[in-house]
């Protein structure tokens, strides 16, 4: 990345995170809460949890360049809560066009094979009616370019999906599942998705540690997690136990998203504190999100 | 151009379009091994060294049947690997050579070796050694194109595709950002192309040398064509001007223009639309005509045989031999994991020609051809390459490309069930056990759900666990553990299961093994016992991934 896109970049995302947080932090500008928490199908949760954050026009301008990263790297059904519903992607994308984007990726790096991870998550068929709109596996080391992590403790360098990184607007949309090494797979580490080596997480670094570095150097305007079913044990490929929350949580911040999803959810059949998964608690010790969710406004609508 | 170039160009068309879609998904009206299953060598030898009927390639009984009306058209017309030499020698054969070397009767002396090389394939076939993989013609085509001219025509592509994509820039060409050519790799391609090579460069010596004096399918065809039905005629307009000779590609005139060896004669036409005098056509001969004997010499046929027989039970009692199923010493020291639904090694090797299909349609790239690891005799046979690439769980396409039934053919459910080893876990080298990190990717990898990560007590992070009786052998695992060199997590041939006939499902019922990851929704993550530092303040120990508050 170069030095003026960084500089762009965390201006931009102190924009999307600081100022939002100064009106929840005084109380009196409640028209946009911080994060949203809304109930209802997967379509009108997500419409819900947009709107409420002040709409998608919020983040995306007319003639943006959009990428939305859902959760699509197992050949999974929708209902193995492993992969991001399709219905939740495809009214992202319908807002991101009708808010005037010129162009919307859905990408990820998905671990299984391409083309059947497209079709088993439904992602390719829900996306495939709207404009200048495409949905990509993309695997090959010519789709991505090298960057710096210059706040990484562990990760110093990355190769991050071009498109990724030349987006205006990056939008993470995970699935809400347990992961037998991260404790959670949210919307910080969904972001592992838009990256080359992945590997490298497992072995060389720690991973919570590496996640976090990853977020402060690729960090996601908007997060909306979906949790319209959560996967509670045996994630993150699953098959486990699958709860129907039929909630969708957004936010500016991609901790807080993270940090309402941990708190709402079961997992493995107890309740856990946002702080008891690493790299939310470390993201939110380095600043590049907030966990105390108990001190923010978080709005709970019903669609 | 002539009627039988037409032909030629037009059927090799063919043979580079069926082995292009040679691929998923497969083209439902056509085999895509078509090709292969017309080798009469092939039909032969595979069913004299497998001991048994096998349909797919019977189709070679019937062109050795045609070679009885028409000669050995096949070599002229069908045979892409005839195609090829004809297209090389353009290059490779020396005219003024040709001439000279066609003359005289050492050519015909030299066309021998083709029915002892025959002999002698054929023998070692009796023993239950099929060298059939080694000089078939279609299974040496075939392979090479596949291993050889397959990927080096990928990254050609790929070449291409780096240095057209600053068009991508321009309006209109916006798909080319997104154009990908993924690339193969096979091990063993400098062999195959080391023989595929000395092949064509054997037309340096003569035009179509491989088609006159090695091929055994020629030779086994050139038997049914000593006196065919239609053949070349020479009325008494002949001048005797010798045209023919210098210029057929076989050699098949002798010093006589009048006088044909039939069983050389490939049918290509040429001498009769060369023939100044218009005297050359192939029809049925209307009068008796001066034949040429085919005196191959009791010795040289029992040496042959003899040689046969030797170089089978070379391949008998060489130490990677597959042979020899009643001994418990070979079968137990195997380390090969065979394509799904690959019948047991011993008849696996007898009926596999090393045709290279199964590797091409192989969307994983995972099969790969063995050098020697399963004994001379399996040569280029294909195995998985678990490191490289996973066996995907919804793929049954080596089983439908498999001419001779060396992969058996299985429904998509059927080949779930077809257990090719067991996955288990070199814990000195898991980043997990060894060094407590957190690390999981086997079990998010595993199709069939066979791994799970339970807390020990010793590590502060989970560790994998394989269900032997879950694990299908795909290999996932082994490719994507992130270990460098030796992978942490390797599938070895232990509990694979082999059958000749009969369900792959049943089998696996009564032997207690599940292949579906839905079947194990029921089971939950129960840790076990944990010591008092791992236990939160309810005394419950954590599941995977969370840390005390």
């Amino acid at each position: 990345m170069k030095r003026r896109d960084f500089l762009r970049n965390s201006a931009l995302m102190a924009a999307a995170t600081v100022v939002p947080s100064a009106w929840a932090d005084d109380g009196s500008m409640g028209t946009t809460p911080y994060a949203v928490l809304a109930q209802g199908s997967p379509s009108a949760a997500v419409k819900a949890a947009v709107d409420g954050l002040g709409g998608m026009s919020r983040f995306v301008k007319k003639g943006d360049k959009v990428v939305v990263k859902p959760n699509m790297s197992f050949s999974n059904p929708p209902s193995w809560a492993t992969t991001t519903h399709p219905e939740v992607v495809k009214e992202l994308v319908a807002q991101c066009v009708s808010s005037g984007a010129s162009r919307v990726l859905v990408l990820d790096n998905p671990l299984k094979d391409v083309e059947l991870c497209l079709e088993k998550s439904g992602l390719a068929r829900a996306c495939e009616l709207f404009p200048d709109t495409s949905v990509l596996g993309l695997q090959d080391r010519k789709f991505f370019r090298e960057i710096k992590v210059p706040e990484g403790v562990d990760l110093k360098s990355t190769r991050v999906m071009k498109d990724v990184l030349e987006a205006d607007v990056l939008i993470s949309a995970p699935v809400a599942k347990c992961h037998s090494s991260a404790g959670v797979s949210l919307s910080m580490k969904n972001l592992m998705g838009v990256i080359y080596d992945r590997a490298v997480f497992h072995w060389r670094y720690d991973l919570h540690t590496a996640i976090v570095d990853l977020c402060s150097a690729v960090r996601p305007h908007l997060s909306v997690v979906d949790a319209t079913r959560l996967l509670s044990t045996r994630g993150p490929g699953g098959p486990g136990k699958v709860i129907e929350l039929n909630t969708v949580i957004a936010s500016a911040d991609f901790v807080t998203a993270d940090a309402l999803t941990v708190s709402l959810g079961e997992w493995y059949g107890r309740k856990f504190e946002p702080g008891q998964v690493k790299h939310i608690r470390q993201a939110h010790e380095r600043g590049l999100g907030r966990m105390d969710i108990g001190n923010l406004d978080v709005k709970k609508v019903s669609a | 151009m002539r009627f039988q170039r037409i032909v030629q160009l037009v059927l090799f068309g063919c043979f580079i379009f069926l082995l292009w879609r040679a691929t998923y998904p497969l083209p439902g009206w056509v085999p895509v091994d078509l090709f292969v299953r017309l080798d009469p060598f092939v039909s032969v030898s595979t069913m004299i060294a497998a001991r048994t009927w096998i349909g797919a390639p019977a189709w070679g009984f019937a062109v050795l049947g045609v070679s009885l009306v028409v000669g050995r058209f096949f070599c002229g017309y069908v045979c892409p690997l005839g195609s090829t030499i004809d297209f090389s020698d353009r290059f490779i054969c020396r005219p003024a050579g040709r001439a000279f070397r066609n003359a005289g009767p050492s050519q015909l002396k030299s066309c021998r070796w083709k029915y002892l090389v025959l002999v002698a394939l054929l023998c070692a076939a009796v023993l239950g050694v099929s060298y059939t993989f080694l000089l078939s013609p279609l299974a040496l085509v075939t392979r090479s194109y596949v291993l050889v001219v397959y990927p080096v025509l990928l990254q050609l592509g790929r070449l291409g595709l780096a240095l057209t994509d600053a068009l991508s820039a321009l309006p209109g060409f916006g798909w080319l950002r997104y154009a990908q050519i993924d690339q193969v790799h096979f091990g063993t391609a400098f062999l195959s192309m080391l023989l595929f090579l000395g092949i064509l460069l054997l037309g340096r010596i003569q035009s179509r040398f491989w088609c006159r004096t090695i091929c055994p399918a020629g030779a086994l065809m050139a038997l049914f064509s000593r006196r065919p039905l239609l053949r070349r005629n020479v009325d008494a307009k002949c001048t005797q001007c010798g045209l023919c000779i210098r210029k057929c590609p076989m050699g098949a005139i002798k010093e006589d223009p009048t006088v044909t060896a039939h069983g050389e004669c490939i049918v290509c036409l040429k001498c009769r639309d060369l023939c100044p005098e218009g005297a050359i056509d192939f029809s049925r001969p209307s009068k008796p005509e001066k034949s040429v004997s085919l005196d191959l010499g009791r010795r040289r046929v029992l040496a042959a045989g003899a040689s046969g027989i030797a170089a089978g039970l070379l391949a008998i009692v060489e130490l990677d031999s597959v042979h020899g199923e009643s001994s418990i010493r070979i079968d137990r020291r195997s380390t090969l994991i065979r394509p799904p639904g690959a019948v047991p090694e011993e008849e696996f090797v007898r009926r596999c020609i090393g045709c290279g299909e199964c590797m091409k349609v192989c969307p994983t790239n995972t099969l790969q051809p063995v050098l020697l690891e399963a004994g001379v005799d399996g040569l280029w046979s294909p195995k998985t390459h678990a490191r490289y690439a996973g066996c995907e769980q919804g793929c049954n396409l080596c089983g439908q490309v498999c001419p001779t039934g060396a992969i058996r053919f299985l429904s998509l459910e059927e080949k779930k069930y077809a257990k090719i080893g067991s996955a288990y876990i070199d814990r000195s080298r898991c980043i997990a056990w060894e060094e407590d990190r957190k690390c999981l990717i086997c079990d998010e990898i595993c199709p069939y759900d066979a791994i799970v990560m339970r807390g020990v007590r010793a590590n502060t992070n989970s560790v994998p666990y394989v269900n032997e009786s879950r694990c299908n052998g795909c290999g996932y695992c082994e490719q994507k553990c992130p270990v460098l060199g030796n992978a942490a997590i390797r599938v070895s041939p232990h509990g694979e299961v082999r059958l000749s006939s009969g369900s792959y499902q049943s089998h696996a019922r009564t032997y207690g093994l599940v292949f579906h990851a839905e079947e194990g929704m029921k089971e939950e993550f129960v840790p076990d016992e944990m010591p008092e530092e791992k236990q939160d303040k309810g005394g419950r120990s954590l599941p995977p991934g969370f840390i005390i508050d």
